[in-house]
């Protein structure tokens, strides 16, 4: 039995739900391949692993429902008796939003845009609840009062699009509870939501499973949501359970290989930073009072110009030296980092570069200097050219290297970068993601800038990808002592690379310094809080560790 | 929502005003004014230069163009059209009726062919890639691509020669009433529904299907509200939106691009009057067709948008 030992931890007592050997097939290809695993009632289950993982796809499995051209293809998922793999479609319908119910992956999109939210939440109340349209207007508000959600009479009238992000998951997770579910599944509850939303709603769900009998299974990729409120986890890699127990003995002995990455790439502030230390030297970039704004009023759009991007915005950085930029979605951050590059103009603000006044008409020095890795690296290299060739553009453009010193010096850049000589001539597409980002990267390294602004460069990457990459793009940075303007929303990455951070929100600043002091003593609430959210996969090992040795 | 009707009425005013300038300038200004348009090289050979200048004086195309095109759109505030240059009757007389007649059958090709083209639609996106949807996107391309005169041919020579049950012509004159005239046009009606139907059956079956694949109709589907109710009241009024500006400027099209089923089937509709008023270069009543195909244009823009709002609250503002 090969996969014996996948079976040990998965049997729980008083399952409320069985999964056996479930399979799925998208076309002829296995996407949910042979899980199994237990789901005690009142238990909370998270399902963790990274896109492409298949975790989605089981999630609406345990609905018994498959997206166009996917099928369960084996195995069973029996819940409250029924093996939901074998009922057919009117039966499971029957079932769905009152034996199990979904809070599906974006809350911003999974309500109808043309209906009041009220009339959305009464909709499941008197069709799956079978409550009168009075009774269900009543429990609407109820519900919508129990959700912390302000003003429900006001607020039922409503628009989706007039709601905030957090309101909007509330209103749909008050539609999937309100038949009281035995089975409540959550598909990404919190990644489109900001930090202190997510802490919200993450407080929210874990009131509503306190007061409810039923289990919860919470589909994620983000382990610290995972340590802070589930009681099981399930580590999911190409379709496959590759761990699986309680989250106190994953967290703080995970067995397999790729749970250790995946919990590597937590960020633990109390391990020493890795991040090289800079010496101070003379100042590269220079800016003071950067404001920016889009949609701004012509003859032909009456609107109102809209909130500030970026206001007044100031920072420096020295020669040689690594900042990281953090923040959220829509706190402006790679806006700063569009202005910086030139492609974005201020609407005020002065900057300077090496001393020298720096606006959006660049001279060709200046963009040799200053370079840019964007976040996915695929839609930043052209489709139709070789790698190899497109290293070779900036060498030929800004050195004017004929073609034989242009590729000798491709074929160093790849080795630097730890990229096989063999894939030079490949075309982007034919390349890894880790890959694609190291021949950004090297592109932007072929032009020898003094500064290189790395936008959320990791992001799209896998975890265990994203480790090589980053150290790769370190060693190169300390060996050419280039400066770094590191925009990203990823805690982990900061700690791993910069010696001085910047906190961003809502288009200002607010607050900066050594990461060190920043992550250990942050000054605002909000740094606090994105600091919380993110470290709390690392928390739950070792709370769990402690307790364990006494 | 009142400050958005108000917006795009005002819009649209400004829009028919700028039109209006654009008609005026280019069929008046141009070489050649009303006059030796409306005339033949041989008619202007045997007038004498002081008839030719008195014809001028008394349709005042001696005045400066200033002062003519302030004339021409005080005379559009006041519905004045002017007059013909030959009979010297009122163009707002002889463009009235054949345009109401135009909006008459275009209203009922819509009446008629939007319900079945919804139905259709439907039908097709449940099927998505099934026999019956190919069968139907198949059917569609063929009835869009098919010119109107070849089809209205087809009927005559089935439903009028071969099985003699509808007139081929219509025999109903221009100012009869609209009962009467539409009852003697099946077969023209027929012509402009078969079109109709495959293009808005189009548009709309492309709509539906986008919007089935939409995250909200994935959860209510997890949510076990049954798929009659997530089609009707969820997808079709999400689908409607994109459907609607183009059903607009087909309708636009539908009047004033009616021509070739008007004059296969005699009917008397702004379309024949326009071929007619062509040829017999009566420049105002080309204007005053022009200025009715402008109008129908914006007016059906200006419903479209307000549906388009009624459906969609994100876009009141």
């Amino acid at each position: 039995m090969p996969w014996a030992w996948m079976r040990r931890g998965v049997a729980v007592a008083d399952p409320v739900l069985q999964v056996r050997d479930l399979s799925i097939a998208w076309r002829e290809q296995r996407v949910v391949d042979r899980v199994s695993f237990d789901l005690a009632s009142g238990g909370t289950l998270g399902i963790a692993g990274e896109s492409g993982s298949g975790k989605s796809t089981l999630a609406r499995a345990l609905l018994g429902h498959c997206r166009a051209g996917s099928a369960i293809t084996g195995g069973s998922i029996r819940l409250d008796g029924d093996d939901l793999a074998a009922l057919s479609e009117p039966e499971l319908a029957r079932r769905r939003g009152r034996v199990m119910a979904m809070v599906p992956q974006n809350p911003l999109a999974s309500l109808t845009f043309h209906m009041p939210v009220g009339r959305q939440l009464e909709e499941v109340l008197r069709l799956r609840a079978g409550l009168s349209s009075g009774a269900a207007r009543r429990r609407s508000l109820e519900l919508f009062g129990q959700m912390g959600l302000p003003e429900p009479e006001r607020l039922a009238r409503r628009y989706p699009h007039q709601l905030s992000g957090g309101q909007r998951q509330r209103v749909v997770l008050a539609c999937a509870i309100a038949c009281d579910p035995l089975l409540l599944v959550l598909d990404e509850p919190t990644t489109a939501l900001d930090k202190t939303t997510e802490a919200q709603v993450l407080g929210l769900i874990r009131r509503l499973r306190a007061a409810r009998q039923g289990a919860m299974v919470i589909v994620t990729h983000d382990l610290n949501v995972v340590a802070d409120i589930c009681d099981r986890v399930l580590v999911m890699q190409h379709g496959r359970i590759v761990e699986q127990g309680p989250v106190g003995a994953v967290f703080v002995a995970p067995r397999d290989a790729y749970t250790q990455v995946l919990l590597g790439a937590a960020l633990r502030v109390d391990e020493a930073s890795r991040a090289a230390p800079t010496a101070p030297g003379p100042p590269l970039l220079e800016a003071a009072g950067l404001c920016f704004r889009y949609a701004r009023p012509s003859i032909f759009r009456r609107a109102p110009p809209g909130p500030p991007v970026l206001d007044d915005v100031g920072l420096t950085l020295a020669k040689g030296e690594v900042l990281s930029v953090i923040g959220e979605s829509g706190s402006g951050k790679t806006t700063l980092g569009g202005i910086v590059t030139g492609l974005l103009a201020a609407e005020s603000g002065q900057m300077a570069f090496d001393g020298v006044a720096l606006t959006a008409r660049r001279t060709r020095e200046q963009r040799r200097r200053i370079q840019m890795v964007f976040q996915d690296p695929l839609s930043s290299l052209n489709p139709r050219r070789r790698v190899g060739d497109a290293v070779m553009r900036p060498l030929r453009l800004f050195h004017g290297l004929d073609a034989r010193a242009a590729a000798r010096r491709v074929a160093a850049l790849f080795e630097e970068l730890g990229l096989e000589p063999g894939l030079l001539t490949r075309f982007p597409r034919q390349l890894s993601g880790g890959q694609q980002q190291r021949v950004a990267i090297a592109r932007a390294f072929a032009a020898e800038p003094d500064l290189l602004i790395c936008d959320e460069i990791t992001s799209a990457l896998d975890a265990s990808v994203q480790a090589q990459v980053l150290d790769h793009l370190a060693a190169m940075q300390r060996r050419q002592g280039t400066a770094m303007l590191l925009i990203t929303h990823d805690l982990s990455v900061v700690w791993r690379m910069a010696r001085r951070v910047v906190v961003m929100q809502g288009g200002r600043i607010l607050e900066s310094g050594p990461t060190e002091a920043v992550f250990h003593n942050p000054t605002s609430p909000y740094t606090a809080a994105l600091l919380d959210a993110a470290t709390r996969a690392a928390r739950a090992g070792h709370t769990e560790f402690r307790e364990a040795i006494g | 929502m009142i400050v958005l009707l108000l917006r795009r009425v005002a819009l649209s005013v400004v829009t028919l005003f700028l039109l209006a300038s654009f008609i005026f300038f280019a069929t008046e200004v141009l070489p050649g004014d009303a006059l030796d348009v409306s005339l033949s090289a041989d008619e202007l050979a045997m007038m004498s230069p002081e008839v030719l200048a008195r014809r001028k004086t008394e349709l005042g195309l001696d005045r400066p163009i200033l002062e003519r095109y302030l004339g021409f759109m005080g005379g559009l505030v006041t519905f004045d059209l002017g007059r013909t240059i030959i009979t010297r009757a009122p163009v707002a007389d002889i463009v009235a009726m054949p345009l109401r007649n135009s909006v008459a059958l275009a209203g009922m090709t819509l009446l008629l062919a939007l319900p079945v083209a919804l139905a259709i639609a439907m039908a097709a996106a449940q099927a998505k890639g099934r026999a019956l949807d190919n069968a139907v996107s198949g059917a569609a391309i063929i009835g869009y691509s098919i010119p109107e005169f070849v089809t209205g041919l087809l009927l005559i020579a089935v439903f009028a020669v071969w099985w003699p049950i509808f007139p081929a012509t219509i025999t109903a004159s221009t100012d009869d009433p609209l009962s009467v005239l539409l009852a003697a046009a099946p077969l023209a009606i027929a012509t402009t529904i078969i079109g109709s139907i495959a293009y808005l059956g189009r548009i709309l079956r492309v709509g539906l299907i986008e919007v089935m694949a939409a995250d909200f109709v994935e959860r209510l589907h997890l949510s076990g509200i049954p798929r009659w109710r997530i089609l009707w009241l969820h997808a079709l009024p999400a689908a409607m939106i994109p459907g609607l500006s183009a059903a607009a400027l087909y309708a636009a099209a539908l009047v004033s691009g009616v021509v070739v089923v008007e004059l296969v089937f005699a009917y008397p509709g702004i379309g024949a009057e326009l071929v007619r008023a062509v040829t017999r270069r009566e420049v105002h009543v080309v204007q005053a067709i022009a200025l009715a195909a402008a109008v129908c244009v914006v007016l059906f823009n200006l419903l479209a948008d307000l549906g388009i709002a009624a459906l969609d609250p994100r876009t009141r503002r």
